[in-house]
């Protein structure tokens, strides 16, 4: 909050500062290189509709299926959040004639939605009209036919429309606003006739670049809507099934109708959901992950399948329902024509991606891993399990061994404590001393040893003869296995 | 006369082969025989037909106990034939595939054998015959150059299925298992047995198709080595 005191020496400031320079000399601060070639600003309409009515919690998903709507009449359409709806219309007033926005207007009317809309050649100020529109008293109830829409084509009546909206059209944030107010600004107009300079320092160059997009001095890009497709199609049971093997049966058209939609929209997707409704229970779902996109029928039946086969049914199932994830775009791996290897799925090969998640379907995704080799001296830190599997050939595995000594094949998950065993020492010791930093340092001596009589470690089944890996520490002296060589 | 129709400037097969002008006869000029992958010690490859590690057949290996330079026996092949197709170019299967082993595989042991571990797949079932599936899946995918597989213990319709498996997949296929299922029959095409003699491991091979069984003199090769 700004005090009754400070407020009027800021307006007194501003008062010295203000420049008397009518809007027309509101020069823009950067050049437009986001100006698509071959389509000038002006050429842009933008109808905005903003929709009072929206809460913002449920607000995306409602504005994503009104977008839906929207796109019968033009082709970009943009969210702006919380609550309004932008839509490029200069092209589309060509193909439905002049009364396009109200058209538009007319259909939040039939969704019995309440909007205030309002068009011009920007983005911004589509937008703050729309807003200012809301804010008259006179505006339409729904239901009621629309009052004289705001239209404005004319560039140069632009800078005077905006003048009469109250500042709180921009929607900026609430600081921003009581700095303007504080200055005595209420208006877009007298926003307008400030100095530039001044402005981008005092409410920063957001605000200045937003009068700029507002007045049509430079273009804003906007993120068009791209509908999120999904496959869903439900199979109801005459009867109720008991069994997994009839749900599986039944499963196979619906794969061979999602396979087909994918098909038809070149796009895969990488999760499927299969929903089981009982009578009573809450329904089932079965997950499933892909290892890649895919559109094939094939795999996605086999790894569904699989999925199956583990489940087991709490109650009979009345219908299911296949529901796919977001669709992909599926990358096309060119074939060879003539090369003798036929591609992958179709001959009942596979490729390594459609074994591991058919591993991974049934054992569990942790079950299946990769391990990579890491620079790091303390055996157990020297390398780890990886999930991703790349099959590409990347850096070269670092090792770090003293002079080359061997490292066994087998690690144990924890070094085994040896006692009364009888060693025969045959190479070392490596002194591996590191780690001091995290708290898990280790001093010792390591070996390749062989054993020769006695009792062997507990738990650890051992060969007499087999070859090693052993350490001593070096505090306590005692010894242990970490290793064997096989 | 070949130099009318050789694309310029070309530096590897891979060129011409990527060439539209040159069709590949592949399948005509195969050879209908199975690669052999050397095991890296002249004295066992001389005893098997071939002269190595017959590939698309189930090999069982039974063992006294581990640690016995069982995996050393089979490392050589791998990187070989590792080595071979990231040579070789596409369309082989690099994957080596470990299920249920009985310690954790130890990378920096694997990497500096010269084995590449951006191909190489471990898989932990819970049980034996989830493995059992496992191994069978990635036998018959044809993605797996090679697919090892410890076990307690097997029936035979499982090795049938195994082999089967291997056959179509063209893998090399090793079941680990322990000794004491030596005088079971096995549909394996080549059984061997690992023990520990006086001083050092000793090999047996139980049963050699198209070859002669009998006790094998590893001639001092290091098989403890890894």
């Amino acid at each position: 909050m700004i005090s009754r005191a400070a407020k009027s020496r800021t307006a007194d400031l501003f008062a010295e500062n203000a420049s008397p320079a009518p809007a027309g000399s509101w020069q823009p601060a950067v050049p437009t290189p986001l100006q698509p070639a071959g389509r000038p600003r002006a050429k842009q309409l933008w109808y905005a509709a903003v929709f009072p009515q929206l809460v913002k919690e449920h607000s995306t998903a409602l504005l994503q299926r009104l977008c839906m709507h929207a796109q019968q009449f033009t082709s970009f359409v943009s969210i702006e959040p919380p609550n309004a709806l932008m839509l490029e219309i200069k092209g589309s007033l060509k193909l439905f004639g002049p009364r396009l926005p109200s058209d538009i207007d007319a259909r939040w009317r039939q969704l019995e939605l309440q909007a205030y809309s309002a068009t011009a050649p920007s983005t911004l100020a589509a937008l703050w009209l729309a807003r200012g529109a809301m804010g008259r008293p006179r505006q339409p109830c729904p239901g009621t036919p629309a009052s004289t829409p705001i239209h404005i084509e004319d560039l140069g009546m632009l800078p005077g429309r905006l003048a009469e909206l109250p500042i709180a059209c921009t929607a900026w944030d609430i600081e921003r606003l009581q700095t303007l107010r504080a200055m005595g600004v209420t208006r877009v107009g007298e926003l307008l006739r400030l100095p530039r300079a001044g402005l981008a320092r005092r409410l920063g160059k957001a605000t200045v670049q937003d009068l700029d997009i507002a007045l049509a001095r430079q273009f804003a890009p906007r993120r068009a809507f791209v509908p999120r497709e999904r496959f869903r199609a439900r199979c109801d049971f005459e009867t109720e099934i008991e069994t997994v093997a009839y749900l599986e049966k039944a499963l196979e058209p619906l794969i061979a109708r999602c396979a087909d939609f994918l098909r038809e929209r070149q796009a895969g997707v990488q999760t499927l959901r299969l929903k089981l409704r009982h009578r009573a229970d809450p329904a089932t779902h079965v997950h499933l992950g892909l290892a890649s996109i895919t559109s094939e029928r094939r795999r996605l039946m086999d790894v569904l399948a699989q999925k199956l086969i583990r489940l087991e049914l709490q109650a009979p199932v009345r219908d299911m329902e296949l529901i796919s994830g977001a669709l992909q775009p599926l990358s096309a791996g060119s074939l060879d024509v003539f090369a003798g290897r036929p591609s992958a799925g179709a001959s009942g090969r596979d490729s390594l991606p459609q074994l591991v998640e058919r591993l991974r379907a049934r054992l569990g995704e942790d079950a299946v891993y990769g391990v990579v080799s890491i620079a790091e001296h303390r055996p157990e830190a020297a390398w780890r399990r990886v999930q991703e599997l790349r099959g590409e050939k990347m850096a070269d595995h670092p090792i770090l061994t003293d002079r080359g000594m061997p490292r066994p094949v087998w690690l144990l998950a924890a070094p085994l404590p040896l006692e009364s065993v009888l060693l025969i020492l045959e190479q070392g010791p490596e002194r591996i001393e590191s780690g001091w930093w995290d708290g898990k340092g280790v001093a010792r001596d390591y070996y390749i040893a062989r054993q020769t009589r006695g009792a062997r470690p507990h738990g650890a089944p051992l060969a007499h003869g087999a070859r090693l890996w052993v350490f001593q520490e070096r505090q306590s002296k005692r010894w242990y296995l970490h290793g064997m060589f096989a | 006369m070949a130099k009318t129709w050789m694309p310029r400037d070309v530096s590897t097969l891979a060129d011409i082969l990527a060439d539209a002008r040159v069709w590949r006869l592949k399948d005509a000029s195969a050879a209908p025989t199975r690669p052999v992958w050397s095991t890296g010690c002249s004295s066992l490859d001389a005893r098997l037909p071939g002269g190595g590690w017959p590939t698309a057949s189930l090999i069982e290996v039974l063992l006294g106990d581990i640690g016995l330079g069982e995996v050393q026996l089979f490392l050589p092949a791998l990187v070989e034939c590792q080595r071979r197709v990231s040579q070789g170019g596409g369309g082989e299967a690099p994957w080596l595939v470990w299920i249920a082993p009985p310690h954790e595989p130890y990378a920096p042991a694997l990497a500096q054998q010269g084995i590449e571990l951006e191909r190489f797949l471990v898989v932990q079932p819970a049980s034996a015959t989830e493995a059992l599936w496992a191994a069978e899946q990635a036998l018959g995918s044809g993605v797996c150059a090679a697919v090892f597989l410890w076990l307690k213990g097997t029936d035979d319709r499982w090795l049938r299925r195994l082999k089967l498996a291997a056959e179509a997949g063209g893998a090399l296929g090793v079941l680990f298992r322990p000794e004491r299922h030596r005088f079971e029959s096995s549909p394996a095409s080549l059984r061997l047995l690992m023990t520990q003699g006086e001083h050092e491991a000793r090999l047996d091979l139980l049963k050699v198709q198209g070859g002669r069984p009998g006790p094998v003199d590893l001639g001092g090769t290091p098989l403890g080595a890894a």
